[in-house]
């Protein structure tokens, strides 16, 4: 088992180094880069920008070299723990994103919570009672949750809490705690503000989830081993939640390696829509301003998220299915 | 489940827009009928605040707001009357004098949004500055201009006393700084700014007294009020960040210039704050949105940054701006503005009264929810039409030579005019503008000084579909296909051209063209609408591979110092009408392509105007624009229009707001109106 971790951790550094590449490579795809995304900025705004200072900015942020040498420019900061300074926030990247990485943490984890908390459930009852109105109705409201883009809900959403509940709009935290240092005051203020965006993110994903479990489960009750606990004559819920429900959870675990990325990037057109202060905005905006060391750093980090993630599901998947055995090749 | 929610994602990035069109056409159509009846409310007159400049009028003793009373108190400030110093720069607020404190509240949409700020606190902090009509440059932050040597020559005289914001004086020796240290600085200043020059000779700055600066040329430069009092490289600390101005704090820069401290030293600093080079400093240190340490000259000034959430100003205590009682302005002691990445949150916002005073990002295709909601936000809405006469033109490229049949076209005047007799502008005015704009040729507003006469605004800019196709048909284009649409003259089936426009800016170019798409059938041109992602068309436009480009000419009244939409004059343009012509422009005719002698002799007439009388100039303003008018390089479409940041929304507790003010870049609206004298009542 841990010469398996061993090798997968190995290769996963590897992957890394190679989405690095990756990522810096397909950043430079588009035309144009930073300078020309800010000059068409100012355009936008009614400014001129001359083609001499456009010169100026691309020597002095080193746009004009090769992009390998950009790129072993940007790696040598990063094996320093340094990942640049953002060309449009002109601060260190690890500070833009900082600010915003654990907001997004908490605002991601509410959701995954959600989902759970409403798809296991919801999930299990639809299997177990099969064709049932409940199942019916789960379903019914599940396809409809999938197809609603969550952006269009978001934008409803916030319209009808301005104009029925006066709420703020979009944010999480009201102006006057914006700035304010943490405290209980805030916390709370961060509570109230979650619910909205947690159950929008939550939504299409929860109405996956209860199709999935449903799917996975009814497969496995109609196995030979229920119907053998049943003739032992354990009772219903343990027979259901002991054996199949665990079986049926593998994909949950194989998911994770895609969960923790999204963790930490968050919805990014839901959370622009709300006006979420979390990382997906701030990797759409530094893709289209071409800001490359912050775009840059934020597919790195969704990179490792991934290989990080991929591990743990893959170790976890051994430990929940015992069918699942490490081969000796 | 994140696979299917990520191509979810990316597919919905493009249809958001759609979305947010759909429920803003719906609630056009629900509120048209009351707005109809309000236009005439919505557009009130134009006024604005006076610059006393008769010492005899001016205050004689000061008065401060209660905060900074109780620093004086504290010992931590000097008195009032020293901070301001003995030559207040007075203004006569609109309507009353107004009382202390209170915060401002408003949107903006990150770090690159600093002209927010700009508009809105420094005050304006130019050495000129408009009169609130954007006719006139008056004296600003300096208290005169004295033309000497017929134009060669120029005293700028300094108020005594004035003070930095950190409390250290400003003078003479601030120019001579920026002149000799920052802007002949080549790494800060790699090429020089056509703002100090004169028929391309740059001129000079000279220390005369410690309260009296010379501007030298080495021919007269007529203009220089003008370029002082507008958004130019010499208008205030805007352009600082990247080395210009007109003027630095030297007493705070000095310590990040090599020439004041040793190498070592500023290699330490610049690895210290971690910048990539002593340049990246010390721009970033003179960066008014982004250093808080910053010593200024503006109204208000920057407490956090514009890089966070929040950027926060905050009063500055040594404001030279005083009103007609002697209170030292500005009146409001903050300005916080919010960042909201997304236009639709920020409008929303606007919409539920968050904002005080917003009128940046606000869309006119909103206008409707915002005339709904006035009274439970709390707010008034007006309209600013702007001066100038295009919220939407569109260029023809007149080097465009990918396919020298369209170039040929393009180059045609009739084929030119023909297309723009094409246009139904009131269908498009009352669809996208909900009747507020004016179809127009490109000329400005009929009480623009450069106007050249009324017989101008509909010149070529009326709809005639008649005449558009006897046009068409008699230069070589009366061959039409079975579907109408007119035939190449070389033989290679249907003459279509392409418009390349941008989406999600504030005119919704895209649905425009496509609507001309529809009216230009009538003429039987063909057009192709193709919206860019924004570097795409300028690598276009660079590449001269544009063929048409929709724009706004905003900034084009006043035509000398914002030049860009009146003939081809930046390379860098979302939108181009000859990228060669502007490499032949800047090169005195030493590279690029000649242009056609009617393009020749607008040119001419503009880069002359530099140089002679005010009397003279505006004689040579008006013939450019009628040149503009007669060989329409650029089609006019709507203008005077409230597109393009004209539509405002302010509290209806707070004072002194006019009932229409002129919008423009250059009057960086609203300051044109001095926020310094906005109160909350």
């Amino acid at each position: 088992m841990l010469a398996y971790i061993g090798r997968r951790a190995l290769l996963a550094v590897f992957t890394v180094w190679a989405i690095s590449m990756l990522a810096f490579a397909i950043i430079q795809l588009p035309p144009g880069d930073y300078v020309s995304s800010y000059i068409a900025q100012m355009a936008a705004m009614g400014s001129v920008v001359s083609d001499e200072e456009a010169q100026n900015l691309r020597i002095q942020y080193g746009l004009g070299q090769p992009i390998y040498v950009q790129y072993l420019k940007w790696m040598k900061l990063v094996v320093q723990g340094n990942f640049g300074t953002s060309m449009e926030w002109k601060r260190p990247v690890t500070e833009v994103i900082g600010d915003r990485l654990w907001l997004t943490v908490v605002v991601s984890v509410a959701a995954l919570i959600l989902t759970w908390v409403l798809a296991l459930p919801i999930g299990i009852y639809s299997a177990v009672r099969q064709y049932s109105v409940g199942d019916y109705v789960a379903t019914f409201i599940g396809f409809i949750g999938l197809a609603v883009p969550n952006f269009l809900l978001a934008l409803v959403i916030l319209y009808l809490g301005f104009v029925f509940f006066n709420a703020h709009i979009g944010g999480l935290f009201s102006p006057e705690l914006q700035d304010a240092p943490w405290s209980a005051a805030k916390v709370w203020d961060l509570l109230k503000h979650l619910p909205i965006p947690a159950l929008i993110l939550g939504l299409a994903g929860t109405a996956q989830q209860i199709r999935i479990m449903r799917a996975n489960l009814l497969d496995e009750l109609r196995k030979p081993y229920v119907v053998t606990a049943r003739s032992k004559g354990l009772s219903e819920s343990r027979v259901i939640l002991k054996y199949p429900v665990r079986v049926a959870l593998n994909p949950f675990a194989s998911t994770i390696g895609y969960t923790l990325p999204y963790i930490v990037s968050g919805s990014i057109i839901v959370s622009l829509v709300l006006g979420l202060p979390t990382v997906g905005p701030l990797l759409l905006k530094a893709l289209i301003a071409q800001d490359m060391f912050l775009a840059g750093t934020i597919v790195l980090l969704l990179g490792v998220m991934t290989v990080i993630g991929t591990l743990i599901s893959d170790v976890l998947l051994v430990w929940i299915d015992p069918r699942i055995r490490l081969e000796d090749t | 489940m994140t696979e299917l929610r990520r191509t979810l994602r990316l597919r919905t990035l493009r249809s958001r827009l759609t979305a947010a069109l759909v429920v803003g056409a719906l609630s056009v159509v629900i509120a048209a009928g009351a707005l109809a009846q309000s236009k005439s409310a919505l557009i009130g007159k134009l006024e604005g605040p006076e610059v006393i400049t008769d010492p005899a009028k001016f205050p004689k003793t000061f008065k401060e707001a209660p905060q900074l009373a109780e620093q004086v108190k504290a010992g931590k400030l000097p008195p009032v009357a020293e901070r301001i110093g003995q030559d207040p720069l007075v203004i006569k607020p609109l309507q009353s004098i107004g009382k202390y404190g209170g915060t401002w509240r408003g949107g903006f949409t990150g770090p690159a949004d600093f002209w927010n700020g700009f508009r809105c606190c420094s005050g304006p902090d130019h050495l000129m500055f408009w009169d609130y009509t954007g006719d006139k440059a008056m004296p600003n932050l300096a208290k005169g201009l004295e033309m000497q040597d017929g134009g060669r020559s120029w005293l700028l005289h300094l108020r005594r006393g004035m003070k930095w914001s950190d409390g250290k004086p400003f003078t003479a020796d601030d120019f001579v700084f920026w002149f000799e240290d920052v802007y002949r600085n080549k790494d800060l200043v790699p090429t020089p700014s056509a703002a100090m020059a004169i028929n391309g000779k740059q001129g000079a700055i000279e220390k005369v007294d410690t309260h009296t600066v010379r501007f030298k040329f080495p021919e007269p430069y007529y203009m220089l009020p003008d370029v002082l009092a507008g958004s130019t490289d010499l208008g205030g600390q805007w352009s600082a960040y990247r080395g210009l101005g007109g003027f630095a704090p030297a007493h705070y820069l000095k310590q990040f210039h090599p020439k004041y401290v040793s190498q070592g030293e500023l290699d330490k600093k610049v690895k210290d704050e971690k910048f990539d080079s002593w340049v990246r400093m010390f721009l970033f240190k003179n960066d008014w949105a982004l250093n808080p340490e910053l010593p200024v000259l503006s109204a208000w000034k920057t407490v956090t940054p514009i890089n966070t959430p929040t950027w926060t100003l905050e009063r500055n205590p040594y404001s030279v701006f005083v009103d007609t009682a002697g209170n030292q302005l500005p009146y409001i002691d903050r300005v916080v503005l919010t960042l909201a990445e997304n236009l639709e949150v920020l409008n929303l916002r606007a919409v539920a009264g968050e904002y005080d005073f917003q009128q940046r990002h606000i869309d006119l295709g909103k206008l409707p929810v915002f005339i709904e909601n006035q009274a439970r936000g709390g707010y008034k809405v007006y309209l600013d039409p702007g001066d100038y006469g295009g919220d939407m033109i569109i260029k023809f490229n007149l080097n465009y030579d990918a396919d020298p049949e369209i170039a040929k076209w393009f180059n045609t005047a009739d084929f030119r005019r023909a297309l723009a007799l094409g246009i139904d502008r009131d269908q498009i005015n009352e669809t996208f503008w909900l009747g507020t704009g004016t179809p127009s040729s490109v000329v400005p507003a009929d009480n623009n000084k450069y106007n050249p006469g009324p017989q101008y605004r509909k010149m070529w800019a009326t709809l005639d579909v008649r005449k558009a196709n006897e046009m068409l048909d008699k230069i070589g284009l009366a061959k039409k296909d079975a579907q109408g649409y007119r035939l190449r003259a070389d033989g290679k089936g249907r003459l279509r051209i392409e418009i390349m426009t941008l989406g999600g800016q504030f005119v919704q170019y895209t649905q425009i063209s496509e609507m001309i798409r529809e009216q230009w059938k009538k003429i039987g041109i063909d057009l192709q609408v193709q919206e860019v992602e924004r570097s795409l068309a300028l690598k276009r436009t660079a590449a001269n591979e544009q063929q048409l480009g929709a724009w706004n000419n905003d900034g084009s009244e006043h035509l000398f110092t914002f030049p860009l939409h009146v003939f081809p004059f930046e390379l860098a343009a979302v939108a181009s009408s000859g990228p060669l012509y502007v490499k032949w422009f800047h090169s005195a005719g030493a590279q690029g392509k000649e242009p056609e002698p009617r393009m020749k002799e607008l040119m001419e007439k503009w880069k002359k105007a530099f140089g002679v009388p005010e009397k003279e100039r505006i004689q040579l303003g008006k013939d450019v624009w009628k040149i503009a008018a007669e060989e329409v390089y650029i089609i006019g479409v709507i203008g005077m229009g409230p597109a393009s940041m004209g539509v405002r929304v302010v509290k209806t507790n707070m004072g002194n707001i006019p009932s229409r003010q002129y919008n423009s870049p250059d009057g960086k609206t609203p300051g044109i109106s001095r926020p310094v004298t906005f109160y909350w009542k």
